[in-house]
């Protein structure tokens, strides 16, 4: 953007890019953001103020604090992580038993022909099918060919 | 240094973990350190006890030992049952459905308070109303709920102002409720500047809570609360006047005073810091059982006023210790009155309950423990999110009542995102501070001041606020007098109201 | 004439044509893009509104970027 910026070099190893995309989002209310990877594993993010004519001290609070927000958003993805499955589960419940149990209306609306979902431990599937007798399919007759 | 705690100091040079439980430590005063467990139980130890406890010194047996295991901080003894019961009991909300239900019945106001964030509007306003139509829908709404329990909150604006639309949903919500069987209550959020007797009397009659807000000393409270002089000299005085007389009514129908009055809260503005005292005998004289001390909050005209009514928070705290230390020597006297936010963090910290105040428990209650309702029939997350809108942020806006079904409201994809944001244990700060299990900050607020919903906890005013609160109670709890004990775990005591249900 | 180079790794292509039938009406916008980069010209009726305009336009494609990403 020229004038009114500031460059801030960001090393993908320290901060994945998962966390610059977050803490670039908080931040279009604020500036201009621009990303770019001049070499592998480095990003820049480019911070224009939204106003011409932005003095030095406010390019500089602009920049420290995105830096303060990736830090943040770069731990926080960390965090998340090894936390995941309370987190999980925790939102599940709390949503879940926010909106109850589906109505008669409800699944009047729901779409049964979509795909159903992946299910690599076979739950879904009945004992039968996963543990009965797999009996071989009956021998073609030529009546069956066409 | 961990949490405020400085090994070098205390001459530790390399630590041992393999007696330790997980846990984790904060310094709250000279010589005490506090530990809390992944369960939430605590203990306090001195620096004597820590260095004991760094070196893995425990001697089975001697109090340390008793102390330790007591709160669950030692691996060998850790009970797995009994710590996931603990957190299961503090997450006992949790998968309950909203039982608040703001209703902004108007925008209309009579007063104009120079930190409002209800974004009121003038008397003329009456487009702000609420219709009849979109009340009666705002009703069926909040009874969707799988909560069996409701409260509907009457706020504005002045709701009194729309006092027909407020009885149309009392008696509209009545009448529903008769087929539904939820325990139905209703709240009254007011300035009592337009209360009459013909009023109260409804209001009596059909059990409605009443809150208000004093803050404090006469001059303080007409300075921030400015009400026209058509409506009274001092709006100070007419809201001390309509406490007593609401409070007279409950005494004289045989209902305990010590449970049923007019609850007020505080908001405090800078002009309010030096005169702690004469607040809480402000409160105290008026016969109130608690006072809540609320530093200003980021929504609404605080925005635009905060050069002249705010403050930085360390300012703030100063003004909440000796306050409460001035309340801990009444309760001494013998006098019954608690603070608020004390009683909600010392619940948690004491009893391992959670009082389910919205805006401190994790997740917290946007969405999936309060909605609010505007008068147009707009629902939000939360009455701060519906005060965003009216700055002009919709983002906390979940539907409306005409368009949107109770599931798609409440499934809704930011309530997803706040109820993933207010949970601590993701959040960087939160997730190792020793405070973790009994905090909470509403997603909404760290939006509004940081522009991200999960909020940067070092640079928040509300976290700051937390933990200074709470690193107040728990050097309390250090000092070790019996007397205090007793009296904070008091103030931890929930009295159910039951006059005020209905439906039970 | 400012022109922007969205690096394909980093911006998704259709969120940055979205954010061109966005800001159409603002300017003259020219496409293009090479092995590696969207590519938008932004010509404005001044140097001042060309800034502007090429800063939206770019902060729309990020965060319609970012947006379709976490919906993948």
């Amino acid at each position: 953007m020229g004038d009114g910026s500031v460059e801030l070099f960001v090393d993908e190893s320290l901060y994945p890019l998962e966390a610059v995309y977050g803490a670039s989002f908080t931040f279009l209310d604020r500036c201009f953001v621009f990303l770019d990877r001049p070499q592998p594993g480095r990003l820049r993010v480019i911070l224009s103020a939204k106003k011409l004519g932005a003095s030095p001290e406010v390019l500089r609070e602009m920049v420290g604090e995105f830096a303060n927000e990736l830090l943040a958003c770069a731990w926080r993805e960390k965090i998340t992580e090894r936390n995941r499955a309370t987190i999980e589960a925790v939102t599940m419940q709390a949503i879940g038993g926010a909106m109850g149990p589906p109505s008669l209306d409800d699944l009047e609306d729901f779409d049964f022909t979509e795909e159903p979902f992946e299910d690599p431990l076979g739950i879904a599937m009945s004992w039968e099918e996963k543990y009965g007798k797999k009996t071989a399919p009956p021998a073609a007759t030529e009546g069956d060919e066409e | 240094m961990s949490a405020g705690v400085d090994f070098a100091a205390l001459g530790l040079e390399g630590l041992r973990v393999d007696h330790a439980a997980p846990f984790r430590m904060r310094r709250v005063a000279e010589g005490a350190t506090v530990l809390t467990a992944l369960d939430g139980r605590f203990a306090i130890l001195d620096d004597d006890e820590l260095r004991a406890f760094a070196r893995g010194e425990v001697e089975e047996g001697s109090p340390l030992f008793e102390k330790l295991a007591g709160a669950n901080l030692l691996a060998d003894s850790f009970d797995v049952p009994a710590a996931a019961e603990m957190l299961r009991a503090r997450r006992s909300f949790v998968g309950a459905g909203p039982n608040l239900h703001v209703f902004v019945v108007t925008l209309r106001c009579n007063t104009s308070c120079v930190y409002c964030h209800a974004s009121r509007a003038n008397m003329d306003a009456v487009h702000t109303d609420m219709t009849p139509e979109v009340a009666e829908k705002c009703v069926d709404f909040a009874l969707s709920t799988t909560n069996p329990s409701v409260t509907i909150e009457f706020q504005g604006g002045e709701p009194l102002v729309a006092f027909d639309v407020m009885k149309h949903v009392i008696e509209y919500a009545l009448e529903r409720n008769a087929n539904l069987g939820k325990e139905l209550e209703f709240t009254l959020v007011s300035n009592l500047s337009l209360m009459d007797e013909e009023k109260l009397a409804y209001l009596i009659d059909r059990r409605v809570q009443i809150c208000t807000s004093i803050d404090g000393p006469a001059d303080v409270h007409d300075q921030m609360r400015k009400l026209p002089k058509a409506y009274g000299e001092s709006g100070h005085a007419l809201t001390l006047e309509w406490t007593r007389r609401i409070n007279e009514r409950y005494r004289e129908m045989g209902l305990d005073e010590t449970l049923y009055h007019v609850e007020a809260l505080v908001t405090t503005t800078r002009a309010l810091l030096p005169r702690w005292k004469e607040l809480v005998d402000t409160y105290v004289d008026l016969g109130c059982r608690a006072l809540f001390l609320r530093p200003l909050d980021p929504f609404g005209f605080a925005d635009k006023t905060g050069d002249r009514i705010d403050y930085p928070r360390e300012e703030y705290l100063e003004y909440y210790r000796r306050a409460v230390d001035y309340v801990i020597e009444l309760n001494r006297e013998g006098v019954e009155i608690l603070e608020r936010y004390a009683a909600i963090f010392l619940t948690k910290i004491l009893r391992g309950e959670d009082p389910n105040f919205l805006d401190i428990r994790q997740p917290a209650g946007a969405g999936i423990g309060q909605l609010a309702y505007n008068y147009d029939g707009q629902i939000f997350t939360c009455d701060e999110g519906r005060m965003l809108h009216e700055m002009g942020d919709d983002s906390f806006r979940l539907g409306d009542v005409h368009t949107s079904s109770y599931r798609d409201v409440v499934g809704h994809p930011t309530v997803r995102a706040v109820v993933i944001a207010g949970q601590l244990a993701g959040l960087p700060d939160c997730n190792d501070c020793a405070y973790q299990l009994y905090c909470g900050v509403p997603p909404v607020h760290s939006h509004k001041t940081q522009g991200s919903i999960f909020g940067r906890m070092r640079e928040s005013t509300l976290c700051q606020v937390h933990k200074g609160i709470q690193d107040y109670l728990f050097a309390k709890l250090a000092e070790g007098d019996a007397e205090t004990r007793a009296i904070l775990e008091r103030w931890t005591t929930i009295r159910p109201r039951e006059h005020f249900l209905h439906g039970a | 004439m400012r022109e922007l180079r969205f690096p394909k790794e980093l911006y998704l292509g259709e969120q940055v044509d979205a954010a061109l039938n966005v800001f159409a009406r603002f300017g003259r916008l020219e496409r293009d893009e090479d092995e590696l980069t969207w590519i938008v010209r932004v010509h404005a009726a001044s140097a001042a509104k060309e800034r502007r305009l090429a800063g939206e336009l770019a902060n729309y494609a990020l965060g319609a970027t970012i947006r379709a990403r976490g919906e993948r």
